[in-house]
């Protein structure tokens, strides 16, 4: 059994494909999660110009005041968020109706905007000051930031004008209903510890964890999953049963494998230390507003243990799959409906992490076909009493050996079945059968 | 060489697949220092018999012994098969492929690369222990694939069409291995429907046919068995004599000869003198063996 151990190890790790994916990787998902950022701050082009034919005569020159600071609020929220970096800026031209009729004005700007002079006009009749529309005619109305910002700043400039009409001090009005900040703090058993994460952050990241290791769940389950066709189609199964039984050469194909995974994911971690320990210095000195959320030390340590869990669980139905199948195109159909429920597990992670402790979120915590994900996400979020965990790794371990077990049962007799996919009667009796 | 020690035993082992009898008892046994052919043709049930030798599957009814000893995993380690259906990991390097099969077996992994170097230098592959596998030809890997049966020097080889793909000069250079591990004292069980290639190595056969034994005994007793054979004959004037049924079974003719087969229990002195009464001239006249080959037909294929 060792030596299958040592087999699937030494060749899995020394697949071209597993060192690309091991050092592609993390440069991927650093493109796919700088690019997007990157991309909507890049604004191509200059300024958006715009038009303003004011109707009410009053509005105009504190609309300009207002989108000339870029549509941004007087109060800022404290701490720039990066909500900054989506300002518009705005070249404002003010047309004087000077004696024409306002529709003879709206369509010179109509024409102007169509022939590309200016990207957009806003027009402001009288009745906005009584809560009118006001209208925006623009080329490209798919700019959201652009139009946020207008919108915004007209909403404050015609709220400006209301006050001042019923003379109030504006201003003073916005310095008084200034929003409340609510800090945020985490209770644990070890007392109380600021919550960097601001919500959101503690949302997210249990969810990507869980997202990651069912990704590593699937990819390595396909790893099994064509290793056990290879040696089917090939016939080599026949040496290797005519040397060792179906539980050992299962097991071992299994464990040889999950070594792989687990190269795999200390190499990214290293890199990942060590991009860390590299960058972290020199991106906290740009001031950047990247802050990693916080992960309970349990979490970590508790990863590799679900991860375990979750790929075993999953790779032995892979493997079952492989066994009873005829080729690998043949495998990839199959192969479907096993890969939907590691998804389940990850929308199952919505309402546990809303709730972690639960009676919904202990149960399902408990089914180690969910478990690498829910426990985990309890575990970061809201952390569950350790006996519960401990209870979730033992079914889980139970289960592994258990699945391993009957599908060792299968797998043997279905390795040895050729020209045709094996039905699922057949399955069940070669299961039962001793 | 041989001891006369029986190495493998079959006693009525049945295996049925549903309401198909792929065996039906079938008992045989094969002693250390011979080889032993268990002929039939496609579907006989050979590769069935095979893998409950090897312990692949389990015989329904009946008993496998091998050594004395009914068949578990470490019996597994004294045996080297070589399936039919031949196949390697294409990704890997041969002599990491053959180190992995000879682990698989027991071996060290230090003993396993000495042996697999010794063999590929045997089977002039000295050359190629870094190759890929998927790189080799189709003969090459078919040899990679017999050392990869042998490395861990089994007590009992199982060999199922050990030739097919071979060219004829691969093909002698594996007769001559064989017949080294033979005069070694290994047990040799040699499956296939070449009949040529299984009358040239095998001591012993054992002929099945739709899942049962239908002959069994050393190739010499087998050809006695079979009646008194047949005739070479060329001769002018023969008519009337050949047509005799109580002499002649059947005339098939050859190249420049007629091979004449005698009918059961007549001689072939008879045959001569009734010739010679009649005046026929012959020029040649030659007592053979019946061939397995003949022997196969005539077994097998009045009921294929």
């Amino acid at each position: 059994m060792l030596a299958v151990v040592r087999r699937e190890y030494v060749q899995g790790v020394r697949n071209k494909g597993f060192i690309i994916s091991t050092l592609l990787a993390p440069a991927v998902m650093g493109v796919l999660f700088l690019l997007p950022a990157l991309l909507v701050t890049m604004r191509t082009g200059g300024a958006t110009r715009l038009a303003v034919l004011d109707l009410t005569g009053r509005l105009a020159a504190p609309l300009a005041e207002a989108l000339a600071r870029g549509g941004e609020e007087e109060v800022r929220p404290p701490r720039g968020t990066r909500d900054e970096k989506f300002e518009a800026r705005f070249a404002v031209e003010r047309v004087e109706p000077g004696g024409r009729p306002p529709e003879e004005v709206r369509r010179e700007l109509e024409r102007r905007v169509a022939e590309g002079e200016l990207d957009a006009y806003l027009v402001l009749p009288p009745e906005v000051l009584d809560g009118g529309p006001a209208r925006l005619a623009a080329r490209n109305t798919g700019d959201v930031f652009t139009l946020e910002a207008i919108r915004g700043a007209l909403g404050r400039v015609v709220a400006d004008e209301r006050l001042r009409a019923a003379q109030i001090d504006g201003a003073r009005v916005r310095e008084l209903s200034r929003p409340v900040e609510v800090e945020q703090s985490r209770v644990t058993k070890h007392g109380e510890q600021p919550d960097e994460s601001r919500g959101g952050g503690g949302f997210v990241f249990p969810f990507l964890v869980g997202a990651f290791v069912v990704v590593a769940i699937m990819m390595y389950g396909q790893v099994v999953l064509s290793a056990v066709v290879e040696e089917k189609t090939t016939r080599i199964v026949e040496v290797l049963f005519s040397s060792l039984r179906a539980f050992p050469l299962l097991l071992g194909k299994l464990v040889g494998v999950s070594l792989v995974g687990f190269t795999q994911f200390a190499i990214w971690a290293l890199m990942f230390l060590a991009l860390g320990l590299y960058g972290g210095g020199a991106l906290a000195l740009s001031g950047g507003a990247f802050t990693l959320p916080r992960v309970p030390a349990a979490a970590l340590l508790l990863a590799p243990f679900f991860f375990l869990v979750g790929f075993y669980v999953y790779a032995t139905l892979y493997a079952v799959v492989g066994s009873v199948v005829t080729s690998e195109k043949e495998a990839t159909q199959v192969v479907m409906p096993v890969s939907f429920v590691p998804v389940i597990a990850i929308y199952l992670a919505f309402p546990v992490i809303r709730n972690p402790n639960s009676a919904f979120s202990f149960w399902v915590s408990l089914v180690p076909f969910f478990s690498p994900v829910t426990m985990l996400a309890r575990v970061i979020t809201e952390p569950p009493p350790a006996w519960q965990v401990a209870l979730s790794l033992a079914v889980g371990a139970a289960t592994v050996f258990g699945m391993v077990w009957v599908a060792a049962r299968i797998y043997r007799t279905g390795m040895l079945m050729y020209g045709k996919r094996a039905t699922l009667p057949e399955i069940w009796r070669w299961a039962r059968r001793a | 060489m041989s001891d006369g020690r029986v190495t493998l035993l079959l006693d009525r082992v049945t295996k049925r697949f549903g309401d198909f009898t792929a065996v039906d008892a079938l008992s045989l046994s094969a002693r250390a220092g011979r080889i032993y052919g268990l002929l039939g043709p496609n579907g006989a049930g050979k590769t069935t018999t095979i893998r409950m030798i090897v312990g692949i599957t389990e015989p329904d009814e009946g008993r496998v012994e091998l050594f004395g000893r009914a068949v578990g995993p470490e019996a597994q380690n004294r045996i080297g098969y070589l399936p039919e259906e031949r196949g390697l990991y294409r990704k890997m390097r041969v002599g990491e492929q053959l180190r992995f099969f000879g682990e698989l077996k027991g071996m060290a992994a230090g003993d396993a690369e000495r042996a697999a170097r010794r063999w590929l230098e045997r089977l002039r592959l000295g050359d190629r222990a870094a190759s890929k596998t998927e790189a080799l030809s189709k003969g090459m890997q078919q040899k990679i694939q017999f050392i990869a049966t042998v490395l861990h020097d089994p007590d009992l080889l199982i060999l199922d069409e050990l030739f097919s793909g071979l060219d004829p000069v691969n093909v002698e250079l594996m007769k001559e291995v064989v017949l080294e591990l033979k005069a070694a004292g290994r047990t040799i069980i040699f499956s296939t429907h070449m009949m040529e290639h299984a009358e040239k190595l095998c001591d012993d056969i054992c002929l099945i046919n739709r899942s049962r034994k239908v002959l069994e005994g050393t190739l010499r007793e087998v050809k006695r068995g079979f009646g008194a054979g047949a005739v070479a004959l060329r001769a002018e004037g023969a008519d009337g004599v050949l047509e005799d049924p109580s002499l002649v079974r059947a005339v098939k003719p050859a190249a420049d000869f007629d091979e004449v087969l005698l009918a059961d229990g007549a001689d072939p002195q008879q045959l001569l003198r009734r010739l010679v009464e009649r005046g026929a001239r012959v020029s040649k006249f030659e007592q053979v063996e019946p061939s397995l080959r003949d022997i196969f037909i005539a077994k097998v294929g009045d009921e294929a």
